[in-house]
């Protein structure tokens, strides 16, 4: 059977592109070296593939249609639009995905009964996810399955939904007939405002206490501190964008609530950024 | 009023180079072409229609009065961004939007 190796969870932060060069600057030294420390796991822990968990932008879905979670089950997916590439400079690129293991999340034929997913046969890949596996798997070597949670076009779904997905995802690696290594990633914010009166405050958190109760409940593996602290009306007092937060919600739950191996919200000059980590136990 | 649309012709202009050129080089005329470019009758739905409100803020670039009109403000800030730094550096439109939207506090932009 297939096994889940690696939980992590990053920061997507795509400003991140064109400041986080050699030299890194000193501000900058702590999310790099984050990012390596995981990419090391990801070579350490010889994961196959990656099942990668992100919020898309209003770039693929926006209101037109806007599903609650979507499993990619395409062959391979163009990364990077054109606003990305002009604002942050960021690479257009082309992953590979993993029908197998999709189709193993999904149901085949019929959909499993813990989620209803929506599926995608074609979607362009925005920051989300592209950023994580640039600096995480900078060959593009490692085939993902890329799961869009909606974090970003209200209404979201629930945090249990979020802790929901993440054990159904555990589950089904654990079910499938496969010698595959798995990791599962997520990506997203601390506390984040972009485009209210709180946004880039030079390296301080929209909300300080927030990140510090955010990043205590997965270091003291209480999932049910997480769920119950990320309600909608206290997440969105932290930030507008906050609720991209709520997606490592689903890589705790993967790993069952266990404590964070390494849980930090890391200091940058553009805000504080998520990083936390979990062997397998 | 439909923060829908807003949003549908804030994401319109953002997301290609193409239609960023277009709009600054000629905001009222793009905003006409792109009212007049829905769909027909026989085509994938495509509705396309503003207040007077919400057409004059996209004809002046004015980005706290869309702000105001409960914009997506994560769309906003970056059709910002594209629209104006040709003319101002970043810092600058960090601030001058911060000083312009503060007043204004959180509006709801739920669609």
């Amino acid at each position: 059977m297939a096994e889940l190796v690696l939980a992590a969870a990053t920061p997507h932060n795509p400003l991140l592109w064109r400041t986080m060069v050699e030299p890194i600057p000193e501000d900058l030294l702590g999310v790099a070296g984050n990012f390596r420390a995981i990419a090391d796991l990801i070579r350490e822990l010889e994961v196959d593939l990656i099942v990668l968990v992100g919020s898309d932008h209003v770039r693929q879905f926006h209101s037109e249609l806007s599903p609650a979670f979507v499993v990619g089950k395409a062959e391979s997916y163009h990364g990077t639009w054109q606003n990305e590439a002009r604002a942050f400079g960021m690479p257009y690129v082309e992953v590979t995905g993993h029908r197998e293991l999709a189709d193993a999340i999904t149901g085949r034929e019929m959909l499993t009964e813990a989620i209803d997913f929506a599926v995608s046969s074609e979607w362009r890949l925005d920051h989300g996810f592209i950023l994580p596996m640039l600096y995480l798997t900078p060959d593009l070597d490692i085939p993902i399955v890329p799961i869009q949670v909606n974090s970003t076009l209200q209404p979201f779904p629930t945090p249990r939904r979020f802790a929901a997905l993440g054990r159904h995802i555990a589950d089904s690696i654990a079910a499938w007939d496969s010698p595959a290594r798995v990791a599962v990633i997520t990506s997203g914010h601390m506390s984040t405002e972009i485009g209210g009166p709180r946004q880039f405050l030079g390296g301080g958190s929209s909300d300080p206490d927030f990140d510090v109760e955010a990043v205590g409940w997965l270091a003291d593996g209480d999932l049910d501190a997480a769920i119950a602290g990320c309600s909608y009306e206290r997440v969105l007092a932290s930030g507008n964008l906050s609720y991209q937060y709520v997606n490592v919600l689903t890589a705790f739950a993967a790993m069952g609530g266990a404590p964070a191996d390494f849980a930090e919200a890391t200091p940058s000059r553009y805000a504080p950024s998520p990083f936390f980590w979990w062997r397998k136990p | 009023m439909s923060k829908y649309m807003i949003n549908k012709l804030i994401r319109g202009i953002e997301l290609s180079d193409a239609t960023v050129q277009a709009y600054v080089a000629d905001p009222p005329g793009f905003v006409t072409g792109w009212l007049a470019g829905g769909a027909t009758q026989e085509t994938r739905s495509d509705d396309r229609e503003l207040t007077a409100e919400e057409r004059a803020a996209f004809d002046t670039r004015d980005y706290a009065a869309l702000y105001a009109l409960g914009a997506h403000p994560y769309l906003l800030w970056h059709w910002v961004e594209a629209v104006y730094l040709h003319e101002a550096t970043w810092p600058e439109m960090v601030e001058r939007y911060r000083t312009a939207v503060t007043p204004i506090g959180w509006p709801d932009f739920v669609v």
